[in-house]
């Protein structure tokens, strides 16, 4: 497993390299962008016997960068957090206790993308594709009378994702979904080692508010 | 049924320092010295005076620099308020005579000690009754941090199956006077048919007392789940028999109480046991069982291994006991049908070196005056067997019921899942000599984070 993901990562940024070197000087531009949404994750029983639902509103931003036509490159953030309290389960299957000891989470992915656009002849609608990979930081802090216990760990994570641009002009919208793995990144204790739950990844449908600085 | 009693000693602590421990087979008199008591610590930083200097020269730097060499300071620090200083006193120089000198220059609105203050929520909490430095056992189960957490709900009721407890004034009963405060729910007595559950022996208000006694009262010992009620059901009689018609009997009375529509009682303790078994014992154990509540029990002390009856039905939590070593007392019965173990002492040891035998102390009827028939004497006392290690066990399960785990499966699993593995277990293994180990209150009472395990 660990070879393979290497492999990747290492694939993906030397292809994001590769298209930045060999983009026409002319074609590239700069945009930044707001993004917002849903993110659902994928360990969603460890996450509803904490938080009682399994995802909840994500936020972000980040830089991309327009290769010619169809080719881009970006890197971004997005943070999720949700609050929760500590529980008892005393196996998968059996019931949650909560316990009233408040409990926050926080996750704070950072990662680039390679994508690839697919423009409609003169319409203002541009599908696009994209994969990359990047790094998912884990905040976990809850407290039990009187003595706060925090956990911090950072995982590798890689994501792909599809979605619609619209606009011409500086100012463009999209709408995209991704899908993200971070594997090995939980199950190590707490209700996620109960449920055998080792993903801290899962489905973010977001909205992203695109502001260019070249004219399309 | 006989009651399960390897070794009675009794200790008179009525009267510290002396602690007199008397064995079945010998006297033995054990010089309990009471520690010195710390001197409380000091409520502010020695050295420092914060200095707060009146407006009209708080921003003259020249007049506040000799007003702090006339106070003989050795250098001080300014702070974000204008005018207020943090100032380091000469070594050896009293906080309390530069406060006075600083205090009457001209130029100083006032001057204070720098105290100290901390959170104010505690993370542990330290009972201040008499006798609690000799319950060892409590320590061993690090009570102090599990009562931080959790000291109990008096909506949530443990069911004591016993020889009654010392509960109420009622004839020539008295009610022992470390319950002042505690709840209890009534009971009855089916060994002699009555409504009143009276301790005529002193096993049951002892086994009750680990649960229960009331503590942080300045008297006495402590109970491990004190803010939790309890439920006098007397199936033993004076000698500390009874049989499997009267336990069944108690188990379905404690079982079918209600009050206000509720049955308060989440938990039964069996600090008794016997060979063979009961199918009528075993229905009424399903029953309460279904019905939610946690039943726990003794696993017996002839030291061999073979879990006694009840505490070998599959639905019982059945607890053995260790020492203050963690070792399995030579008592304690154990087996593949152990749940756990707990401290259930061994009065001919004093593994803490506190001078005193690692009974472990409750207060009961006296049993001299018990013998001469008179239940209004009692004593904080010393017993050692299975049936002391149970209750310490049901304690912890109506304090994890009153956290909020309502279910007796669920109840099971927090103590077992967290339990001190020991004879070489693994983590999360269990063996049959100590089960899955020594109970971690701390540790199931605080729960699962999403990634973060239990508080060990």
């Amino acid at each position: 497993m660990h070879p393979l993901r290497g492999t990747l990562r290492g694939g993906a940024a030397a292809l994001s390299l590769a298209l930045v070197a060999a983009a026409p000087a002319g074609a590239q531009g700069f945009a930044v962008f707001g993004q917002g949404g849903y993110f659902s994750m994928t360990a969603a029983d460890s996450a509803k016997a904490v938080f009682d639902s399994s995802g909840g509103p994500t936020f972000g931003g980040g830089l991309s960068y327009g290769i010619g036509r169809h080719f881009y490159v970006e890197g971004a953030f997005r943070q999720f957090s949700k609050e929760g309290e500590r529980v008892f389960v005393a196996s998968a299957g059996s019931p949650v206790f909560k316990l009233g000891f408040p409990l926050e989470a926080r996750l704070r992915p950072v990662y680039g993308t390679v994508g690839y656009r697919f423009p409609l002849g003169k319409s203002a609608f541009v599908p696009y594709v994209g994969v990359g990979a990047g790094s998912t930081s884990y905040r976990e802090e809850s407290t039990v009378a009187g003595e706060t216990k925090t956990e911090n760990r950072s995982k590798g994570s890689f994501h792909g994702l599809v979605g619609i641009e619209y606009g011409r002009g500086h100012l463009r919208f999209a709408a995209e979904g991704v899908y993200t793995t971070v594997p090995d990144a939980i199950g190590v204790g707490g209700v996620s080692k109960v449920y055998g739950e080792d993903d801290l990844g899962g489905f973010v449908a977001q909205a992203k508010l695109i502001v260019s600085l070249k004219k399309r | 049924m006989r009651v399960l009693q390897w070794a009675l000693v009794s200790a008179s602590l009525a009267a510290a320092p002396f602690i007199t421990v008397a064995g079945a087979a010998d006297l033995v008199k054990v010089a309990g010295r009471p520690r010195a008591t710390t001197p409380p610590a000091a409520a502010f930083r020695p050295g420092e005076v914060i200095v707060q200097f009146k407006e009209s020269v708080a921003g003259d730097r020249g007049r506040v620099e000799r007003a702090l060499k006339e106070g003989r300071v050795e250098s001080a620090r300014a702070g974000f308020v204008s005018g207020r200083y943090l100032a380091s006193l000469i070594p050896g120089d009293s906080v309390a005579e530069a406060v006075s000198r600083l205090s009457a220059i001209p130029e100083v609105d006032f001057a204070e000690p720098n105290g100290i203050v901390r959170k104010s929520q505690a993370s542990t909490f330290a009972p201040n009754d008499t006798f609690y430095r000799f319950q060892w056992n409590l320590k061993l189960l690090g009570a102090e941090r599990t009562w931080a957490i959790q000291k109990g709900k008096p909506e949530v009721v443990v069911a004591i199956l016993d020889t009654g407890i010392a509960y109420e004034d009622f004839g020539p009963y008295r009610k022992a006077p470390d319950f002042a405060g505690t709840v209890f729910v009534p009971g009855f007595d089916f060994v002699n048919d009555d409504a009143h559950a009276n301790d005529d022996e002193y096993h049951g208000t002892h086994v009750a007392s680990t649960v229960a006694e009331a503590t942080n009262n300045g008297v006495g010992v402590a109970g491990f789940a004190f803010g939790c009620g309890l439920m006098p059901v007397k199936v033993l009689d004076a000698a500390g028999d009874g049989t499997f018609f009267d336990v069944a009997q108690g188990i379905e009375f404690a079982t079918d109480y209600q009050r206000d529509g509720q049955n308060p009682v989440k938990v039964i303790n069996l600090s008794l046991g016997g060979p063979g078994s009961s199918e009528s014992v075993n229905r009424a154990i399903d029953k309460a069982f279904a019905r939610g509540v946690v039943v726990v029990a003794s696993s017996g002390n002839d030291g061999e291994g073979t879990i006694s009856y009840p505490a070998s039905n599959s639905k019982v939590m059945a607890v053995g006991g260790v020492d203050g070593r963690k070792e399995r007392a030579p008592y304690s019965n154990f087996g593949r049908e152990l749940s756990v173990v707990a401290p259930g002492g061994n009065c001919l040891r004093d593994d803490d070196d506190d001078r005193v035998a690692d009974c472990v102390f409750q207060q009961m009827p006296d049993p001299d005056a018990v013998d001469l028939g008179r239940y209004d004497t009692f004593c904080y006392c010393g017993l050692d067997g299975t049936s002391m290690a149970a209750p310490h066990v049901a304690a912890l399960a109506a304090l994890l019921v009153s956290q909020g785990i309502t279910d007796p499966a669920a109840v099971r699993a927090a103590i077992e899942q967290n339990a001190e593995p020991l004879g070489g277990a693994a983590e999360g293994a269990r063996n049959d000599t100590f089960g899955h180990g020594l109970v971690r209150p701390a540790a199931s009472l605080s729960g699962l984070g999403l990634n973060d395990g239990p508080e060990r």
